[in-house]
């Protein structure tokens, strides 16, 4: 099984191209391939609106993967992800905070720091004895959210003009999504390298936090520091993208089937399907729907995904 | 410079403490085994060992360099730990866990080198899981599961090993595998484990250090540490402590029956000889009779037992007949006797009186003890032992089988007495 990772990630990085070409020729404008030599608007919808939106989908989708692989390895619990612990809903919060305070600017600070600050939250909430049990884990997810989304209906209430800004925004997609925005998706790829680093270490995690110290890891840093990667990463993607949840919970798992429990495969795996997966829903929703929130069309499958997994679990 | 050193250790959780005073240290290559009861603090004296636990002062030293100086994945390189199982989340196969081993050797920005693969090979074949590498780690049995960790330690180069009765849930073939393959290693690598079973204890180690109550409460070889004395005062119930008829160690065997007190001090006399005796001296002395026991030949192993439990016996050198001194001391002792035992010994012209003798006193109760079905007297006598016997049994004298039988007997007698 492992010695067909390689083949699988390369297979994986020619499906992301491909899809990443198709989506870039999908949308609600026909654009034909020679229309882009004859027309300067065709190019421009293409080049200004298509491209940054594609790429940018790919590299939410591709950090929120990562960071759902690193929380699940880190909490041992394949029902972790950063929608669920709370990670998106504090980097939404800070979000909205920056819209509602600055008009947006400082979007990307405020995101990762309430996307850190609600992390942290839960992980010490959750945490009993150096442990990090499913129910407290998901219940402190849980109660922070709520805790949370009355802050942010708080903010909506007092928002004013901006409230339709914060609500499409918060419902997750890529409308509006410019060079700009692409720029600051860019960082995703270094956090999320920051966190492949750790892929050894998170092998070894999923054994058991002693054992893990017995073979030389330094697991209260490894834990400190791959969680503040992942709220470092799913800030990013928070600030561009608004909420959009599931893709972190989901892919990590389907890749794991596919690949293997090995870190240093199933990350970037996970990773490139992430970013598969967000294209081809932002293409589909861009170009069947009249451009609804990708954030909802993940929902509707991710969370039946999330209540099979609960039930599976229940039983084993 | 010792490989692990323990100067003075304390360790609590929370205001609980846990551990007292602990100072010992391991020699190079030795085998030293942590014993003691349940609750006496061996684990968490591993745990100190490999810092999971914290200590609360006393000082901890690895090739004279303290321990709180290493990083993590130094300390990884010099000590590393079996622990007793381990929930393995993932479907790792059993080459990925050992390869986990080589961890601390490998840089964060490196990746596994052929030599990293060799190790990794080696110690799969020293502990015997070359032919599981591909496998799962679910698919193989417990027995596999704990050779695969050990093959993992193995991968970390490690001077210290320490086993955390890494041999507890398993059958005893598969205990004694795996500690025959720690008894290979231990030379080359210095080995501290705690062990719940005193005999595999006693045959492994080189040394046993003994916790009572959070503290040392012996150290030293395991024919010093574990004797009946400490034994009794440890675990608080009485012992058979033999050499291991192989091995020459001590063995353990508990005497199960609780009745400290059914002896209630009555007098037992007990005639035995060639071995046959010293297990129910060590049962009646251990039930709390007051047993006598003799005329013994003082090479006769049961002359040994009563020596060792302190019984009052009398003895004759070896091919000496039974002197009219002797006699008159087994007299004494069968006058005072409440009960007299004989056992299914060989009955030869040395030891004929002390059968003879029983018939002067028709009132005291005879049980002619077998330890089992196949025990019998051996009549080197021409037949008058044979007669002697059939005259006590005419008497009354009783045969019983066993040790528990025995002492249903005498607890019979006792009650038929008041």
């Amino acid at each position: 099984m492992r010695r067909t990772a390689p083949i699988i990630i390369a297979t994986l990085i020619c499906a992301l191209l491909a899809s990443m070409a198709a989506a870039v020729a999908l949308g609600p404008s026909g654009i034909s391939f020679g229309s882009l030599f004859s027309s300067d608007n065709a190019w421009m919808i293409l080049w200004e609106i298509r491209v940054p939106r594609v790429i940018a989908a790919a590299l939410v989708g591709c950090g929120l993967a990562v960071a759902g692989t690193a929380m699940q390895g880190l909490f041992r619990n394949p029902m972790a992800d950063p929608y669920i612990i709370g990670t998106s809903s504090g980097g939404a919060l800070g979000a909205t905070l920056a819209i509602v305070l600055f008009a947006g600017t400082g979007r990307t600070v405020l995101a990762f720091a309430g996307a850190m600050i609600a992390t942290f939250t839960v992980y010490f909430i959750a945490r009993r004895g150096g442990k990090i049990p499913v129910e407290t884990l998901l219940l402190s997810g849980v109660a922070l959210a709520t805790l949370l989304s009355a802050l942010l209906s708080f903010l909506m209430y007092t928002a004013g003009r901006s409230l339709h800004q914060i609500m499409f925004w918060l419902m997750g997609g890529f409308w509006n999504i410019s060079w700009n925005d692409v720029a600051v998706a860019l960082p995703i790829l270094i956090g999320g390298a920051g966190i492949y680093l750790f892929a050894r270490d998170l092998n070894i995690l999923a054994l058991d936090e002693e054992d893990a110290t017995h073979l030389g890891v330094n697991v209260e840093r490894a834990k400190q520091i791959l969680l503040a990667l992942s709220a470092f990463v799913t800030g990013i993607a928070v600030a561009v993208a608004g909420s959009i949840g599931f893709i972190g919970l989901i892919t990590p798992h389907v890749m794991r089937l596919i690949i293997g429990p090995d870190h240093r495969f199933l990350f970037p795996a996970a990773a490139l399907a992430g970013a598969i997966l967000l294209v081809w829903a932002d293409a589909l929703t861009r170009t069947f729907t009249s451009d609804m929130p990708v954030g909802i069309l993940t929902a509707c499958f991710g969370a039946p995904f999330f209540i099979y997994l609960l039930r599976s679990r229940m039983k084993a | 410079m010792k490989p692990i050193e323990i100067i003075d250790i304390d360790v609590s959780y929370g205001a609980k403490k846990i551990l007292e005073a602990i100072t010992f240290h391991a020699e190079t290559g030795e085998i030293l085994g942590i014993v003691g009861p349940n609750g006496s603090g061996k684990t968490t004296l591993l745990k100190a060992m490999s810092r999971i636990v914290a200590r609360d002062n006393g000082e901890i030293r690895l090739d004279d360099r303290d321990l709180d100086s290493l990083g993590h994945r130094e300390l990884a390189r010099r000590v590393a730990v079996v622990p007793q199982d381990i929930s393995i989340g993932f479907d790792y196969t059993v080459r990925e866990i050992v390869m986990m081993g080589r961890h601390p050797h490998i840089g964060r920005f490196a990746s596994e080198t052929v030599r990293d693969v060799e190790i990794c090979n080696h110690a799969m074949r020293l502990a015997n899981v070359a032919h599981l590498a591909g496998m799962s780690v679910h698919e193989i049995s417990g027995g596999e599961r704990q050779r695969v960790l050990i093959a993992r330690a193995l991968a970390q180069e490690p001077k210290i090993l320490l086993l955390d009765e890494a041999t507890s849930n398993l059958d005893v073939s598969h205990q004694v595998e795996i500690l025959n393959i720690i008894r290979e290693l231990a030379g080359e690598i210095t080995v501290v484990s705690v062990f719940h079973d005193l005999n595999l204890a006693a045959y492994y180690c080189d040394r046993l250090l003994l916790l009572k109550d959070r503290k040392v409460y012996a150290l030293g070889a395991p024919g010093e540490v574990l004797t009946r004395e400490k034994i009794r005062e440890i675990f608080g119930m009485e012992m058979l402590v033999r050499p291991h008829p192989l091995t020459g160690r001590p063995y353990v065997l508990p005497v199960y029956l609780q009745q400290r007190d059914a002896g209630a001090n009555r007098r037992v006399h007990v005639v035995c000889g060639g071995g046959t005796g010293s297990d129910i001296l060590h049962l009646l002395h251990g039930a709390g009779f007051a047993v006598t026991c003799g005329v013994l030949n003082i090479l006769d192993t049961d002359y040994g037992t009563a020596m060792h439990l302190g019984l009052p016996c009398v003895a004759e050198p070896p091919f000496h007949g039974i002197t009219p001194e002797s006699l008159s001391r087994l007299r004494g002792c069968l006058e005072n006797a409440e009960i007299i035992v004989v056992t299914a010994m060989p009955i030869g012209r040395g030891n004929l009186d002390n059968l003879r003798v029983l018939l002067d006193y028709p009132a005291k109760p005879v049980i002619f003890y077998a330890r089992g079905r196949t025990a019998r007297m051996e009549d080197y006598t021409g037949g008058e032992a044979g007669a002697v016997l059939a005259s006590l049994e005419a008497r009354g004298a009783l045969r019983v089988e066993g040790a528990e039988e025995l002492l249903a007997r005498l607890s019979q007698e006792g009650s038929g007495r008041d």
